[in-house]
């Protein structure tokens, strides 16, 4: 069973300590910069003719005679795209990276709708492999979780940059695009983060991983296969080769959380071992010291 | 080349498996990744070497078939013919004398001539023969010829340490009737030099000065020696015997002979212990190459062990030695070593018991016989005018005058016999009598002189069995015989005490000192102390040796087996016993035990036998080595070169190296 009875109470603990750590920084609450009727003052600006006379500031006005409008800022719904990748490299590792990723989906899902946000679910892999439409109310957790417990690992070959452009073709709204994937994207990941943020698209990146794919026990003579792409590869693998490997993965890591550096998109780089409300709450802290 | 092992190159068949394993696809492991993206970089960061790529499984096989090659042929052991031709015959003769027991070169000259032995032999070349060869007293083989090093290395190692004198011209001999013939023959002497000569056909070729003294003629072996020695002082007992006085029953004289061999004087004390007991303190003051000789009178009832020890050895001073009311000794600390060797600071030698002997005389009275008897404190004299009804059975019967019809047996020494007896008829009295024949050589008649002495008359004797004669008168009439019976010795005097004056002579008391000693049976005046590696005989009682329960015990306590032929019914009261060499300092003891050798203990109290044998050699004593060796002798090392070792010895180095090659492409994946 993907989701233990104890789910939706461990997320409602989450919700709960979300809206009380990240105070308007997270989701729904997060701000347009859309001036318009809001109730939160915004700034003035000077009186022209035609203006609505109840958003004139009498106060100014009664002190020094100057005709000043104050302005608000305009609250929006968030939409929250959650981007799974259910590729078969996430189906690796003991316990799977799909089972987190999807855990976490779920329950960033149910954070956003507990604040009253949008949430859009597409799982992908070579392109969008499965989609759920935007949606809001905390109502809806039980068909995310059904739709996420029904998601196969698929696919042959992983292109984030295909499943943003689908995304995008759909005419979606702009909104907070949270990937959660293990970035073995050999068409590279920068390609699909770059259009998210040309959409502008406000990017969240979680990178799983499996340690074992961050350190290979794997020495002498092997066919090493490629689950997605099946491809068998005839190394012999040596000491030197396990280190450059290392180096590489290292790099490969160091590299996604550089481009987040960059571009100011959210990161979380986490191996799958860790329990999804860990993660979640490990997010949360760093989401409020950092943004 | 030629294999000792040809047979084993049947394992190069050995290669077909290799060849088959090789040619054999091994499937590979399977091993899901998540993805190639990683492992694809890293494998394309090194592309392909062509010639290397097609080659490098070839390259293994061939590896791992000249492995193979090269241990087969390690097996099969192949030697070229040049190996032979040029093998060496070498004989280490090794001096194991006492001398060579001298801690001048540390920790002494034997360990450093072992471990210069040990240094030939790391150093011999592959076919190389060596035996081993102890210059002790007599030659000895310790190992034949052959070129297994661990057997010679051992060999070399338990070379022991001797008290012998060295056989070094025998040993060299032996050597090189070791090495025969060999083209490459070569003796090699280990020794320090103490020895009194060498052979004159070594050392007339021996360089004066050069590095390697090598003595060779056209058909003998090369000799070489290598000196372990220094010019050591020393000083030693080279002498040291003990006898029963001639003319004094309880007295000894002790012969002692100290030897100062160093070029400075030394002083010492000769400290001379008779069963432990202290007998004598003889301070010496010996001058450079002193030999210091005396012979010492004592006296003792009883014999034992008498032990001659050198103590307070000091270097002395000109003066202390010179002047004989100077300082005694002139010690100091910072003076070199005047005594290297221990072995001769002491010496033994055994003084015979003296028994004491009951004499019966039986006379109408004579206070001269009477007294001579009784002056000889072993003696217990008794004084009978009648014949007893009963014979004492053992002692001496002294018959002086009247004499039964028939001698009783056992010991009679008749003297001036009246009347006749079973042995011989009286004659006609003889008047003055002058002795003119006297048997020298007879112990009866040992410094004794009857031609001067004044006999007015005798009594002429016509003996029923031809006795032996000690002295004879000018017309042939024996005066003093020693007659043969088949029940006891008897000695017949027929000299008139109460008429000559033999009574008052010197020679009177000699005369019944030889006569008591010849009847006791004891000719062991002297027991010679023996010199170490000598072979002595030793008498035994009859009745006393076992000989499966005999064994002979060695000072140190070591118990040796020693065969002695049974006894036969032939024997009489005594038979020899062969011992030796005796090879150690000290007293030996030949001893019956009630135990096997095996459980025999060292404290063996049954002594049938006894022998004290010293070194008693000048030359042990004297540590400094034969100019001629000194000036000549040095080291020259048997290098074996590069090609030291059997070629499968190599072989076996280069399958390491080879194997070590593999690995670390293996390792490296160069291979795979």
């Amino acid at each position: 069973m993907l989701f233990p009875p104890d789910f939706l109470t461990r997320l409602e603990y989450l919700s709960i300590i979300s809206k009380r750590v990240f105070r308007g920084q997270l989701l729904a609450q997060r701000r347009t910069m859309q001036m318009g009727s809001g109730i939160e003052f915004s700034d003035h600006r000077e009186y022209t003719y035609g203006d609505d006379l109840r958003y004139l500031d009498w106060n100014v006005y009664a002190r020094h005679g100057d005709l000043l409008l104050k302005r608000f800022q305009e609250e929006q719904d968030l939409h929250v795209y959650l981007m799974l990748d259910c590729s078969r490299s996430m189906a690796v590792g003991e316990p799977a990276k799909f089972d987190l990723a999807r855990h976490l989906v779920a329950a960033l899902a149910y954070i956003a709708l507990a604040d009253l946000d949008r949430i859009g679910i597409i799982a992908y892999a070579n392109g969008i492999v499965a989609e759920l439409p935007v949606t809001r109310g905390k109502a809806r957790i039980l068909p995310i979780m059904k739709f996420l417990e029904d998601l196969p690992t698929t696919g042959q070959d992983t292109n984030l940059a295909k499943a943003v452009q689908g995304l995008i073709h759909r005419g979606t709204r702009t909104g907070l695009a949270v990937v959660v994937s293990d970035l073995f994207d050999e068409h590279g990941f920068q390609r699909g983060l770059d259009q998210l943020r040309y959409r502008r698209f406000d990017a969240h990146v979680i990178q799983l991983h499996d340690p074992g794919e961050a350190n290979p026990v794997l020495l002498g003579d092997a066919e090493l296969v490629d689950i997605e792409t099946e491809s068998v590869r005839k190394v012999t693998v040596t000491e030197r080769n396990l280190k450059m490997y290392k180096e590489l993965f290292v790099n490969h890591q160091s590299a996604v959380r550089d481009y987040c550096h960059t571009y100011n998109l959210g990161c979380t780089q986490s191996p799958s071992v860790i329990r999804f409300d860990d993660l979640i709450m490990r997010m949360m802290r760093e989401s409020g010291s950092g943004r | 080349m030629s294999f000792a092992l040809p047979i084993a190159l049947t394992l190069s068949a050995l290669a077909l498996p290799i060849i088959a394993l090789y040619i054999l696809k091994v499937r590979l492991r399977r091993v899901p990744v998540s993805t190639n993206l990683f492992w694809k970089q890293i494998y394309e960061e090194k592309p392909p070497r062509s010639i290397w790529q097609h080659f490098r499984h070839l390259l293994s096989l061939l590896l791992q078939l000249l492995l193979l090659l090269l241990i087969v042929f390690a097996i099969a052991d192949p030697y070229f013919s040049w190996q032979l031709l040029q093998a060496r015959r070498i004989v280490i003769v090794v001096d194991n004398s006492a001398s060579m027991r001298s801690f001048d070169i540390l920790p002494t000259r034997l360990d450093a001539a072992k471990k210069a032995a040990q240094e030939v032999i790391n150093g011999l070349r592959f076919r190389d023969e060596v035996a081993i060869v102890l210059a002790g007293n007599t030659p000895e083989v310790v190992v034949g010829m052959t070129g297994h090093a661990p057997t010679l290395r051992e060999a070399i190692d338990g070379i022991p340490f001797s008290d012998n004198p060295t056989s070094l011209t025998t040993s060299i001999d032996l050597g090189r009737r070791l090495i025969g013939d060999h083209p490459h023959g070569q003796v090699l002497v280990m020794t320090d030099g103490c020895v009194d000569m060498i052979n004159t056909a070594e050392t007339k070729t021996m360089p004066s000065t050069g590095k390697a003294a090598v003595a060779k003629t056209e058909s003998m072996p090369s000799v070489e020696y290598r000196l372990f020695a220094s010019e050591a002082a020393n000083v030693g007992i080279i002498q040291l015997q003990v006898r029963r006085s001639l003319i004094d029953p309880l007295g000894y004289e002790i012969l002692a002979a100290v030897k100062n061999a160093s070029a400075s004087p030394v002083t010492c004390r000769l400290e001379l212990t008779l069963n432990d007991i202290p007998v004598d303190v003889i301070p010496l003051k010996l001058k450079p190459e002193e030999l210091w000789s005396r012979s010492i009178e004592k006296t003792s009832l009883e014999g034992g062990l008498l032990k001659a020890a050198l103590t307070e050895i000091a270097p002395g001073s000109d003066e202390s030695v010179a002047g004989a009311g100077s300082k005694q000794t002139a010690t100091t600390t910072n003076q070199p070593e005047v005594d290297q060797l221990p072995t001769d600071n002491s010496a033994y030698a055994l003084l015979p018991d003296r028994k004491t002997q009951r004499v019966l005389i039986v006379s109408a009275g004579n206070w001269f016989l009477q007294k001579v008897f009784e002056s000889n404190a072993l003696v217990e004299v008794s004084v009978q005018k009648e014949f007893p009804q009963v014979w004492p059975v053992d002692g001496i019967i002294v018959l002086h005058g009247n004499i039964p019809e028939t001698l009783p047996p056992g010991n009679v020494f008749v003297i001036d016999p009246i009347g006749n007896c079973d042995q011989w008829d009286q004659g006609e009295i003889l008047e003055n009598p002058i002795v003119t024949d006297q048997d020298k050589a007879s112990p009866l008649m040992t410094h004794i002189r009857l031609d001067n002495v004044l006999v007015p008359d005798a009594r002429q004797l016509q003996f029923k069995t031809p006795p032996h004669s000690l002295a004879k008168t000018l017309s042939g009439e024996i005066v003093y015989a020693d007659v043969k019976r088949p029940n006891g010795k008897c000695l017949a005097l027929s000299v008139n005490l109460d008429s000559s004056d033999l009574a008052f002579r010197t020679a009177f008391p000699i005369m019944i000192a030889n006569s008591l000693g010849w009847f006791s049976g004891t000719t062991g005046e002297l027991q010679a102390s023996v010199p170490t590696g000598s072979v002595t005989t030793l008498t035994v009682q009859k009745e006393s040796i076992d000989a499966s329960r005999t064994f002979l015990l060695s000072p140190s306590q070591k118990v040796l087996d020693i065969t002695i032929p049974a006894p036969s019914e032939s024997d009489s009261g005594d038979i020899p016993a062969t011992i030796g060499p005796l090879n150690e300092v000290g007293l030996w003891k030949l001893t019956q035990s009630k135990v096997d050798s095996a459980q025999l203990k060292g404290d063996v109290k049954d002594s049938i036998a006894e022998v004290a044998v010293n070194l008693a050699s000048t030359r042990e004593t004297d540590l400094r080595p034969l100019k001629e060796l000194r000036d000549s002798s040095q080291t020259k090392t048997l290098t074996a070169g590069w090609f030291s070792r059997p070629f499968w010895f190599y072989l076996v180095i280069a399958a390491c190296i080879l194997t070590s090659v593999e690995w670390f492409l293996y390792h490296r994946r160069f291979i795979s």
